[in-house]
């Protein structure tokens, strides 16, 4: 894979230069990191290479033209969801998925967890061990062989006998729970 | 056992390099690397939806290509998305045009009456000149 020149400059501010200038080939560089997670995400739905690659393009494309007519902040998770938005079209154009569209829903984790962002203190970390407690015995399983025990997906599924899926699932699922009930306990404090 | 309970409500903002995500989906990375990533992608749906659709691709595909490929594309996209800018830039401003034209004929008229109200003095026309004849 080859190395990226512009490495030392951030996807904000390559963004910013192009509200400058309004020149596409900021973008281009922004864009080309993406080129793989993108290729990633269109073959996730589409489900077909040349498909994926064609997507990869349109999605390219959106962005070009969409960048123009107003700002993002949050390139990374507008991407995302553009690249989202795209495949769920083609597939309801299909008549694959009839799965409607709502951008709400379509909200990244970094975008949500930013707000939830908790700064670790020695009360939090009581509170969090209470939590852990409380999840179910799978998600508390998964999250701790994970976060505590640093174990990889394979290796948690070959313990635990839970399919990659299930593994992943319980992770993510255990932490945003773990994240709800922190939340509930310090509103109950204040 | 605290820190690592810190892990859990930290948000990993680590964007992944290509290299690295590649070397993830064929086995070649260290055990350290490997969790680095996974805990991203727990943190980022875009990277988990993108990890799950890279292995989907059938083995043996040369996904280095296809990034390169598509990379390539957009570069020719957006350097014709220029030339046709230019172009366009050009075409669309004949007021450009127009007030170089104006500029030139009221330099020439400029000239015209200058040169008018200030002939220019020879030999011939010289008061002195008249006098030797």
């Amino acid at each position: 894979m080859k190395p990226d020149k512009y490495k030392h400059i951030d996807d904000n501010e390559l963004l910013r230069q192009f509200y400058a200038d309004k020149n596409n080939e900021w973008l281009g560089i922004l864009l080309q990191r993406y080129t793989l997670l993108l290729l990633g995400v269109c073959m996730k739905y589409l489900k077909n290479e040349e498909e994926a690659k064609d997507g990869v393009q349109q999605v390219f494309l959106k962005a070009i033209t969409e960048l123009h007519k107003y700002k993002v902040d949050y390139f990374k998770s507008w991407l995302y969801m553009v690249a989202k938005n795209h495949c769920l079209m083609r597939l309801r154009d299909k008549g694959k998925q009839p799965e409607e569209i709502k951008e709400g829903l379509l909200a990244t984790a970094d975008e949500t967890d930013d707000k939830m962002n908790l700064v670790a203190k020695d009360s939090i970390l009581t509170q969090m061990e209470m939590a852990l407690q409380q999840l179910n015995d799978e998600q508390q399983q998964c999250v701790t062989l994970f976060y505590l025990d640093k174990k990889s997906y394979h290796q948690i599924a070959e313990q635990t006998g839970y399919s990659l899926l299930q593994v992943k699932s319980n992770i993510q699922n255990g932490k945003r729970n773990l994240k709800i009930m922190l939340q509930r306990l310090q509103q109950h404090e204040q | 056992m605290s820190n690592n309970l810190k892990d859990i409500l930290s948000e990993s903002n680590k964007d992944i390099d290509n290299q690295r995500l590649m070397d993830y989906l064929s086995n070649h990375i260290s055990q350290a690397d490997l969790h680095d990533i996974e805990k991203t992608m727990a943190d980022d749906s875009f990277v988990n939806d993108a990890v799950e659709g890279l292995q989907q691709m059938k083995p043996g595909k040369d996904l280095q290509l296809y990034v390169e490929q598509l990379n390539g594309d957009l570069k020719k996209q957006i350097a014709k998305n220029k030339k046709r800018k230019n172009k366009r830039s050009i075409k669309d401003q004949p007021t450009i045009y127009l007030a170089v034209i104006v500029i030139l004929i009221l330099l020439v008229i400029c000239f015209l009456v200058i040169r008018r109200n200030n002939p220019v003095v020879t030999p011939e026309n010289t008061p002195n000149s008249i006098q030797v004849k």
